[in-house]
């Protein structure tokens, strides 16, 4: 285990100062040593470069902080049952994503203006490889930053596209009653319903369970003169026949919505792997200008040489 | 209860995370490091001397430094350039040079603040002189901190440890026993010996029961290290061994074992050719502190005349943990490796070729209309390619690395015919009869001088009676026609004299030479490593006597050789050496420590001994490490006095 001994060094910076008093010895400022030291130490000259980075450091700390507080908010799925406190509306939620974005776009844009400035006034290796080393550091802290972003923004997604799901299939039950009335309250209910209760495959039904009596009041309280049996069998079938096919369709649109989710990951993962190609290439390129140039005067060399 | 037990089991005994885990703090400024995903990122710059760079290097790596928030590393004596508003962090020696160098850079106001480490402890008076040189600076707010580390060792593996690299000739076997050794020089060369097991006994968190041969440089170690430990552990208020340092209740149960032997007790395994990966690595050739460097030729056309010889590439690589086919084959017999490389390769070669399958398939889209039902589970698949390509483009690297260094061992071993001198050192170490003589194998024009002379030096070592003088002039006469220095073996008639050791090693049990079967579908599966006209040995599990010894000290055995060995234990209150040891039960953890050298085939040995033996751990520690080649030019220096 490592011992820490600062305390001993200081003691020992002590023992020298009364030694060095003791034999009159003027050490560096002297008598004034101490106060020099107090002076020298707060007013020391903050480089340009490092005082920057530390700003750009704190600016993304502050759109971390401010992600994290609202993150709870905003991944919140069921912010209508909640009091008021925690509410996030939409708008919200759109206003949050935007100034994320802007936050990100200028912080990464200074990055950028601070990589190409570092360079210029400095001659020595050792600070140029310490400041790119330095901007690395930051953009990759921009960069985990961003993730924070974009995993809750990938959840809200998500969150969406599961709602809209549900609120397709909640209705279908009440199809039937649609024909004979104008059920839209009935079937805005039963999706508001939905909306409250976590997303089951059960609650569907539970829903239609609950819906049979609501169905049967309504079809008694409309009066049965109305419908003939036969009708009702028929638009019974009917309404078999139109919910076979929006099962299918809806399976069908599921399965190209995960289709469509995978492919767009492929795409980021193809996009970022070409954007790093970009770089490669371009290197590689100035390679082969360099090498055809040299092959060049090497062939104009050889032509030159009187043939023996 | 049941997590104590774990942290027990689990691994009170590996030294190399120990040593990470303080190298990681030191890093992040004397402060335990935590992960933290979004956290502000730190920056600094490591100053270390060659010590330090050698106990670093094997166990980070630059990535890893990256990571911790290290922007440059240097070497202390070397031009640096002032970088302000940087906190740099210092890992060196407490040398006068090195502190008369940072003393400099304080004048020289080159950081902006100073986290000094020290490998192992600073004396007194070297602290005041850089306290002296602060206020000359007017720098002493500067220096944050100081710390003294106690990392004065090397660890290369999970369990192998090393003292030095850099001043190896000081602790070298030519060192400790050179016939012209001052007292003064030996009380040097012991100290630094004795300074590097207690910072590694301070890492470790444990204090040993010791225990080592009479009369040798081991028990001179002993003494010091026994001495050094009580001193430490009486000054209570300092001590390095206290119960917040011990960590989790390990070793409060059981204390380690530690072996000190001399590496005169066994000098037939250091010059012994060997069989194992790893160790023909180290044999073979360049490898140190986890690194191999290889030279490969570039291209096998003859160049025309006139034009410039051809450039040999040199490639180097590091062999470490993370390497999943080196951890598994580092101690298997190189035939099997060469099988082993194959399948991988084999086995990566399949998963390419489903890479590329899928994307033919992607190609069918938009033509077929049963194909995009067939699509859903492909893109799934595409997906899953996609993300595990970084980790098969990590295989391909590991195989193209071992086949590029098994290729160069291959290549020796067949220039040298290693495998036949490996069959007949095994033979004449387990005394069995020999097909060949020696006196042929030595006359024939094949081989190198210096394979020859090792195993003229290896069945001098363990022959019980000498070789009549007519006999040792005709072998005389042979190895110097075949090119041999005769230096080495004039050292080792000396030792046979002055060794105690009347008894020879015991048996080392027999090598069997496979049949062809398996050598025969090597070949047949077209591999690059035609191992033809190479004989495909197995070794038979034996025991060196180092293994020998450490099996009889664990396990309590009775047996004159260890009987006699002295006993240390640094926490009795008076000073106790009886040979009676008090503690009558087994050992479950022990540390082996070679004073003189060692390599890796005891390593191996041992790691092969404890494998058998279920909740065991061993650590393998020696003053240097060298290869055959090595240690014959020690010998042969030691002779020419």
């Amino acid at each position: 285990m490592a011992v820490d001994i600062t305390l001993l060094f200081r003691a020992s910076v002590k023992t020298v100062k009364t030694r060095n008093k003791a034999l009159g010895v003027a050490v560096g400022g002297g008598v004034d040593g101490s106060r020099d030291e107090l002076f020298r130490r707060s007013p020391r000259p903050k480089g340009d470069f490092s005082s920057r980075a530390r700003e750009v450091i704190s600016h993304i700390g502050k759109l971390r902080d401010f992600l994290l507080e609202h993150r709870k908010d905003y991944i919140n799925a069921y912010s209508h049952t909640m009091s008021e406190y925690g509410r996030m509306t939409d708008t919200e939620r759109d206003q949050i994503d935007q100034d994320a974005q802007i936050f990100m776009r200028t912080c990464s844009e200074a990055i950028q203006q601070l990589r190409t400035e570092a360079h210029k006034e400095i001659h020595s290796q050792q600070v140029k490889e310490h400041r790119t080393a330095v901007l690395d550091f930051i953009e990759d802290y921009l960069k985990r930053v961003c993730k924070l972003y974009s995993e809750q923004r990938a959840i809200r997604v998500k969150r969406v596209v599961d709602k809209k799901r549900l609120s397709k299939l909640e209705p279908e039950p009440n199809t039937k009653t649609r024909e004979s009335t104008s059920s839209e309250k009935v079937s805005q209910s039963p999706s508001k319903d939905s909306e409250e209760n976590p997303a089951t495959e059960e609650r569907p039904e539970k829903i239609l369970a609950e819906t049979q009596p609501e169905l049967g009041t309504w079809g008694d309280g409309k009066g049965e003169d109305e419908l003939s049996p036969e009708e009702i069998q028929m638009f019974e079938q009917e309404n078999q026949r139109l919910i076979g096919e929006m099962n299918s369709l809806f399976d069908e649109v599921r399965q190209i919505e995960g289709r469509v989710v995978e492919i767009s990951r492929l795409q980021e993962i193809f996009t970022e792997k070409v954007l790093q190609q970009e770089a490669e290439i371009d290197s590689i390129h100035q390679l082969v200008v360099g090498a055809t140039e040299n092959i060049k005067e090497g062939n104009e060399d050889i032509r030159e040489v009187p043939h023996l | 209860m049941a997590a104590a037990a774990a942290a027990t089991a689990a691994a009170a005994a590996s030294i190399r995370e120990r040593q990470t885990v303080a190298l990681k703090r030191m890093l992040n400024f004397n402060v335990p490091h935590i992960k933290n995903s979004t956290g502000e990122p730190v920056w600094k710059v490591l100053i270390y001397d060659r010590f330090g760079q050698d106990i670093i290097s094997p166990l980070l790596s630059v990535k890893e430094l990256r990571d911790m928030g290290i922007t440059l590393h240097l070497l202390l004596h070397s031009d640096r350039d002032p970088i302000p508003d940087v906190p740099a962090v210092y890992f060196v020696m407490p040398t006068e040079e090195n502190i008369d160098r940072m003393c400099q850079d304080l004048r020289n106001q080159l950081y902006e603040s100073y986290y000094l480490n020290f490998i192992s402890a600073i004396s007194r008076s070297k602290l005041e002189d850089i306290a002296n040189a602060a206020l000359a600076a007017s720098a002493v707010t500067q220096v944050a901190k100081v710390f003294d580390q106690y990392l004065n060792f090397i660890t290369l593996e999970d369990d192998m440890f090393v003292l030095c690299n850099q001043n190896k000739e000081l602790v070298s076997y030519r060192a400790i026993n050179r016939p012209d050794i001052t007292d003064t020089e030996m009380e040097t060369v012991m100290d630094t010996i004795v300074d590097s097991l207690f910072c590694f006994f301070v890492t470790l968190g444990a204090v040993p029961i010791i225990r080592c041969s009479r009369g040798t440089a081991a028990e001179m170690v002993a003494v010091k290290l026994d001495k050094k430990l009580r001193e430490n552990l009486r000054d209570a208020r300092n001590s390095l061994f206290t119960g917040d340092t011990l960590g989790a209740g390990q070793f409060s149960f059981q204390r380690p074992l530690l072996v000190l032997v001399d590496r005169n007790i066994d000098l037939a395994t250091p010059l012994h050719h060997t069989w194992t990966y790893q160790a023909l690595v180290h044999d073979v050739l360049d490898f140190h502190l986890n690194r191999v460097n290889l030279e490969e030729s570039s291209g096998v056309e003859n160049s025309p005349a006139g034009a410039r010889p051809k450039r040999k590439n040199k490639k180097s690589y590091d062999l470490t943990p993370v390497d999943k086919f080196w951890q598994k084959h580092k101690g298997s017999p190189f035939p099997e490796v060469a099988e082993s490389v194959q399948q991988e390769l084999e086995s990566y070669r399949a998963q390419e070729d489903e890479v590329k399958r899928l994307k033919s398939i992607m190609g069918l889209e938009g033509e077929d209309e049963g194909a995009i039902s067939m699509l859903s589970d492909n893109t799934a698949k595409l997906t899953s390619a996609v993300s595990s390509l970084p980790e098969l483009l990590e295989k391909k690297r590991l195989i193209d690395l071992h086949t590029n260094v098994a290729t160069a061992v291959l290549e020796h071993i067949k220039a040298r015919k290693l495998d036949v001198y490996f069959e007949y050192e095994e033979k004449i170490m387990s005394k069995t009869t020999l097909d060949k003589s020696l006196l042929d194998i030595i006359s024939d024009p094949d081989g190198t001088p210096e394979d020859k002379m090792r195993l003229f030096l290896i069945y001098y070592i363990s022959t019980q009676q000498a070789p009549s003088e007519a006999d040792l002039e005709q072998y005389k006469k042979a190895l110097t026609d075949a090119g041999c220095n005769l230096n080495p073996l004039q050292y080792i008639k000396q030792w046979k004299a002055f060794t105690k050791m009347a008894s020879a090693p015991a048996s080392y049990g027999s090598t069997t030479t496979k049949p062809m079967g398996l050598l025969s579908r090597v070949m047949n599966t077209g591999s690059q490593f035609v191992m033809e006209g190479v004989k495909n040995l197995v070794l038979k599990q034996q025991n060196l006597p180092v293994t020998r010894i450490l099996d009889n000290l664990m396990e309590m055995k009775s047996n004159p050789e260890t009987d006699d060995y002295r006993y240390f234990d640094p926490k009795m209150l008076r000073g106790n050496d009886s040979s009676v040891p008090r503690n009558k039960n087994p050992f479950q953890e022990a540390i082996v420590f070679v004073v003189g050298g060692g390599n890796y085939i005891e390593y191996q040995n041992l790691v092969d001994y404890i494998k058998g033996k279920q909740g065991k751990h061993i650590l393998y520690g020696c003053s240097e490490l060298f290869n055959a080649t090595q240690f014959i030019k020690q010998l042969s220096q030691l002779g020419q006095k």
